[in-house]
């Protein structure tokens, strides 16, 4: 059983007030809402409970293999693990996210933490060798503090829907009230969502998100935005 | 990682009761070769099993008569359970093609087993290829995965279109997303090895909801297009493509830039194929004009 410090690091890092810059973006919500795709409470949760899955299937699934790369001290596969989740985001504006998050997580962590893992991945960063993504840096972190893969794969998923919801508080008429039962009803899928992808490896991690492919098309268009994606 | 031992055709491991898996007749091989022969591509290299075939390059495309058209055949009637395919798509320095399939591409309904293909498309330095073929028709309880991998030189040009139909539509009481499983897995590299960019998806209509609005919401039709070009045609080809989200006309479209200065990535999503195949053809259009900047041909009578 965890001890109250290591549930202490799982909320640390799910915060949505971790410095890495989330409050920048909205994961695709508002173009949904600028194209009318997102308008009210239940619609709004359909596209919290469809991002999820897509971040889990992809960047959840990523975030378990490269912990047990953490665990095993094993940089190449850590690189490995972070170049194949950089070349499946076909999304520009995705793609942007992840390794924006993902520098500053590892940034954030390499000082905290003073681990040789995570300062050799911030160097693989900055000299090129690595892309950065947000996943693999929440491996290192997590994987430093000694917090067990699935607790990490949890302060994943909770991280893609506060940020959303908080974007969309920002964005649309949704009281305080709705997006807390959003994601209550959000995190009851999430263990679903971690037994479906535990055992994939690096050949099985996946999205299929097409629709929000264009509207994330339509948002690098835009000539009104609050946030980057 | 082996095409046939993916997780997710663990269930779908059983033998037909037909011939066996990937044995005789259900083994397709198919091997074309192009290059330059003065001014004009030739198919210098046809190797072909059964029940894939292409007889000859036709020079049918009046905007651009030095280009070899090739359409691939089947002589089974379309993608059954058991079925293994394999093409090998090779372009030399210079070489132009234009691939496309004789029509739609049914995979039956089945009831064991699963059908694979695996693409290898290669492209030297300079050449041109379009490979567009009619769209894949996934029958009920149909389980098919694939596996495409692209090596370009950075002066060439691939453009690759899928288009993907929910089932058949209006059969019966409408087989919309009917089918079990629809795997795909596609890489770009460069000739020295170096990635571009991946893209693998699952469809599995009976385990997840392929009408959220993050996958393919109301619409019934996609178009996965991919245009691996230089930067240079890829900046002017994204800047004259507009994203779309029509509703009421039953359709939406965008393009974004693919990682490592790869190429575009454009979807089309649609109620009908119509529509679908008409923006993938104004797409192709618009890649012809600017990448050699010809006129794409009139459209056959019979589509």
């Amino acid at each position: 059983m965890r001890s109250v410090t290591g549930l202490l690091y799982v909320l640390q890092f799910a915060d949505s007030a971790l410095p890495v810059g989330a409050f920048s973006f909205s994961n695709g919500l508002e173009s949904a809402i600028q194209q009318g795709v997102v308008r009210d409470p239940a619609s709004l949760k359909q596209m919290v409970l469809a991002a999820t899955e897509q971040a889990a299937t992809l960047d959840g699934g990523a975030l378990l293999v490269a912990h047990r790369a953490v665990l095993a001290a094993d940089m190449q596969g850590l690189v490995a693990v972070d170049r194949a989740v950089y070349l499946r985001k076909l999304n520009e504006e995705m793609r942007t996210m992840t390794v924006r998050m993902g520098r500053k997580l590892g940034e954030l962590g390499a000082h905290v933490l003073d681990t040789p893992l995570l300062a050799d991945w911030v160097r693989a960063i900055k000299s090129g060798a690595s892309p950065g993504t947000f996943p693999v840096g929440l491996a290192l972190v997590t994987g430093a503090l000694g917090v067990e893969a699935r607790d990490a794969f949890a302060a994943h998923q909770y991280g893609v829907a506060s940020m959303m919801l908080n974007a969309a508080l920002r964005l649309m008429r949704v009281s305080y009230f709705d997006t807390q039962a959003i994601l209550l009803e959000v995190n009851a899928t999430a263990e679903d969502l971690y037994q479906r992808v535990r055992a994939d490896t690096i050949d099985d991690i996946r999205a299929f998100a097409p629709l929000l492919d264009i509207l994330a098309a339509t948002h690098v268009r835009a000539h009104v935005r609050m946030f980057m994606n | 990682m082996s095409l046939l031992l993916a997780p997710e055709l663990a269930r779908y491991r059983d033998e037909p009761k037909q011939l066996p898996s990937g044995g005789l007749g259900k083994n397709a091989f198919l091997r074309l070769g192009f290059r330059r022969s003065g001014r004009r591509t030739i198919l210098a290299e046809l190797n072909r099993r059964a029940p894939l075939l292409v007889q000859q390059a036709l020079y049918w495309d009046e905007e651009m008569p030095l280009l070899p058209c090739v359409p691939i055949i089947s002589n089974s009637g379309g993608i059954l359970q058991g079925d293994r395919y394999a093409i090998e798509i090779d372009l030399d320095d210079g070489a132009e093609a234009h691939i496309t399939t004789q029509a739609a591409t049914k995979i039956h309904e089945m009831d064991a087993n699963f059908a694979a293909q695996t693409q290898r498309i290669v492209l030297a330095a300079g050449a041109y290829l379009e490979y567009l073929p009619h769209p894949v028709i996934p029958h009920r309880h149909a389980r098919f995965v694939t596996h495409t991998h692209i090596v370009i030189d950075p002066s060439a040009t691939a453009l690759y279109s899928e288009i993907l139909l929910p089932g058949r539509k209006y059969y019966g009481g409408g087989e919309v997303f009917a089918y079990d499983l629809f795997s795909s897995l596609l890489h770009a590299a460069r000739p020295d090895g170096a990635a571009l960019f991946a893209e693998k998806f699952i469809i599995e209509p009976q385990a997840s909801d392929v009408a959220n609005i993050a996958v393919m919401g109301p619409f019934h039709v996609l178009a996965n297009v991919l245009l691996l070009t230089p930067p240079v045609h890829a900046e002017r080809i994204f800047e004259q493509v507009q994203p779309v989200l029509d509703m009421e006309h039953g359709w939406a479209c965008g393009a974004s830039r693919l990682p490592n200065n790869a190429g575009l990535l454009y979807r089309v999503l649609g109620m009908e194929s119509q529509v679908v195949r008409a923006k993938v053809r104004a797409f192709w259009s618009l890649v012809r004009h600017e990448v050699k900047g010809n006129r794409v041909p009139d459209e056959f009578l019979w589509g």
